[in-house]
């Protein structure tokens, strides 16, 4: 039961600022993952929460309370490493018990305590192993295990997926899922993959190059990208985007050109006016091959995966990805033509910000809690 | 085809092998046969593959009146006390090497591992003179402070090696459960090191046990190593060739069982499992 907040955060390695002023504030029981690409400072800032690196600058709080200078071994937390980290001259229960024995908790008592979270994760059988005897699914369950063992207030995960192939990646974020309902415990996690934040977290944070671009619900980051950044991170495959030209702004939206016709996008106009260079922003799946459609394309490569049909085109200024239909029946080197609702269409200034929408989409506030059964 | 490929390769490799086992192993087993040999066949013309094999030589070697027991355990003391601190300094000293962030840290390492480098005949003279300032000749002490001079640097240098080998998560992660920095390292690294600890123990060993040079410009009558006992063999009336061999036998020996020993520790890979 924890709180954590992050005020105005800077780390600095030998000049080189690697965290630019993060501000973060995780609710009790919150499930927040730290998103971006590789290198954007999303495990130094956990690293800095869990204590392994000293913040240069700002406040790191738990429950109110500032624990810049307190030492990992006393900020209450338990981390989940990518390499897992287990002991390796230690058994299974001896790991998840380590931090009970240092604590000097009685043998009966840690036993007790190792088996309640062993249940939990079904890990009783493996309980004399040692770490090389097991897979990596099971060594997996033991370094959270070992989390579980010691009750922490936040639970912090580095990329705890990232060493399993894809089938039991999925089996253990559904897991850490239900895990978090049973803990109901302040979780923090961090990942490069946005399929792992888009389905666990109460809260993204995406984060690139030091900075946080947007924080917000999954369903936030989807329908409300903040700037470009966010809009293109966030989705897969990528959203299109196109420079197109102002035709004018009022009250309902703001008129873009496109090749095919104009186009009216429900934005707030902000000060945008006719003759303005703007990006449009559409995602693949938001595209329909319509054969009245204002965008044209030539198929270059045709991806089938059954269910859906990405589409690859290219006319003479841009390039485009569309998801079909998994029955499209298309040709490479076809010409087709295509359109999108342009209330799922998005804006973005000369600087990358985005015009925001003048709905807000109705998913937008929904609650994790809404998304999983309760557990038994 | 793939097969083809790797068959002239492998011939070479065996061949090549077998050539440097020859190589070794001749020498040694000669040594090892002929100190069980009669006085009289070892120095026969054709060697003798069968003979009836007598303790003689190992046994006048420590009943006679110049007993090799003084002799060794005197090796034994100062071989192991100073691979004992060579290890313990080393190991502390290759562990803050190992993870301290400062600048120019491949250059303090290079500097201390370039220590090693001085050829024995450079420094032998130099510690002559100071040994003799401080008093330190025909002690114990005084050896085991010149092969320290010489481990101390190789131990950290390995010992760095070994520290590196081991992720630096396992300590993060025994700090998270509540570890202190010397808890972490005497719960998870200590333990872990052990493969290392046994590697670099014994090579310092080794060295120390070897060592001839040293010994027999800094030891007096009551501090003399095997090595000096062997050398008094070799007189100018002759040669003990028995007496000689059997002192050849009981040095090479325990240090062929160690260097097996090694190789276990060093195949085991103890970290296997630790990551990933």
């Amino acid at each position: 039961m924890a709180t954590l907040q992050l005020n105005n955060i800077v780390k600095d390695f030998g000049g080189t600022q690697v965290i630019k002023g993060v501000d973060l504030e995780v609710k009790d029981r919150e499930f927040v993952v730290f998103v971006g690409p590789s290198g954007c400072g999303k495990s130094t800032l956990m690293r800095m929460i869990a204590g392994l690196e000293s913040a240069t600058s700002g406040d790191i709080l738990i429950d109110g309370e500032r624990i810049n200078d307190v030492g990992p071994a006393d900020r209450g937390l338990a981390m989940v490493f990518q390499s897992y980290a287990l002991y390796p001259h230690m058994t299974v229960e001896d790991n998840m018990g380590f931090s009970l024995r240092l604590a000097k908790v009685p043998k009966a008592e840690r036993r007790e305590k190792v088996l309640a979270a062993a249940r939990i994760l079904q890990l009783e059988e493996l309980l004399d192993r040692k770490p090389r005897a097991l897979s990596g699914g099971q060594r997996q369950r033991v370094a959270i295990g070992r989390a579980i063992v010691r009750n922490p207030s936040i639970f912090l995960f580095d990329e705890p997926l990232s060493n399993l192939d894809a089938a039991l990646r999925v089996q253990m974020r559904i897991e850490l899922a239900r895990l978090h309902e049973e803990l109901d415990a302040t979780m923090i996690y961090v990942t490069h993959d946005q399929i792992e934040a888009m389905t666990m977290a109460d809260k993204i944070v995406v984060l690139q190059g030091g900075v946080v671009e947007q924080i917000g619900s999954p369903m936030a980051l989807y329908h409300h990208p903040r700037n470009r950044f966010v809009a293109g991170f966030i989705g897969s495959p990528k959203m299109n985007f196109l420079g197109v030209e102002v035709r004018g702004a009022d009250a309902e939206g703001v008129d873009v050109v496109l090749p095919g016709g104009d186009c009216r996008v429900p934005v707030e106009a902000n000060g945008v006016s006719s003759g303005d260079t703007l990006t449009l922003g559409v995602r693949p799946e938001h595209l329909t091959l319509d054969d009245q459609g204002p965008l044209t394309g030539n198929i270059l490569v045709i991806e089938r995966l059954g269910g859906a049909t990405t589409l690859y085109l290219e006319n003479a200024d841009s390039q485009w990805t569309l998801v079909a239909d998994g029955d499209v029946a298309h040709r490479v080197h076809d010409q087709v033509r295509f359109s999108f609702d342009p209330a799922c269409a998005h804006l973005f200034n000369g600087s990358g910000e985005a015009l925001p929408h003048r709905h807000r989409h109705p998913l937008v506030a929904i609650d994790r809690k809404e998304n999983r059964a309760p557990s038994a | 085809m793939k097969t083809s490929k790797r068959w002239l390769p492998l011939t070479f490799k065996i061949a090549l092998l077998t050539l440097l086992l020859l190589w070794t192993l001749i020498p040694i087993t000669w040594m090892v046969l002929s100190s069980f040999k009669p006085n009289d066949i070892i120095t026969a013309g054709t060697p003798r593959v069968f003979f009836t094999p007598t303790l003689e030589h190992y046994t006048s070697l420590f009943s006679s009146g110049n007993s090799l027991w003084p002799y060794l355990l005197n090796s034994l003391f100062i071989a192991g006390v100073s691979t004992l601190i060579a290890v313990v300094l080393g190991c502390m000293a290759g562990f803050g090497l190992s993870r301290i962030r400062i600048k120019g840290k491949q250059h303090l390492a290079f500097w201390i591992i370039s220590t090693r480098m001085a050829p024995i005949a450079a420094v032998i003279v130099p510690l002559y003179l100071l040994f003799r300032y401080l008093y330190l000749l025909d002690t114990h002490a005084g050896l085991i402070v010149a092969y320290l001079s010489f481990n101390l640097p190789f131990a950290i240098w390995l010992m760095t090696a070994f520290f590196d080998d081991l992720p630096l998560d396992l300590e993060e992660a025994a700090m998270i459960d509540g570890a202190t920095k010397l808890q972490a390292f005497r719960y998870v690294v200590l333990p872990l090191m052990t493969p290392g600890l046994v590697t670099t123990a014994i090579l310092c060993f080794i060295f120390a046990w070897n060592d001839y040079a040293f010994a027999q410009t800094f030891s007096g009558p009551s501090t003399q190593t095997i090595p000096i006992a062997a050398a008094q063999l070799l007189t100018q009336t002759g040669i003990d060739w028995g007496k000689l061999l059997a002192i050849g036998t009981i040095v090479v020996c325990p240090m062929a069982i160690a260097g097996l020993l090694v190789k276990r520790w060093l195949v085991q890979g103890l970290t296997l499992g630790a990551v990933k």
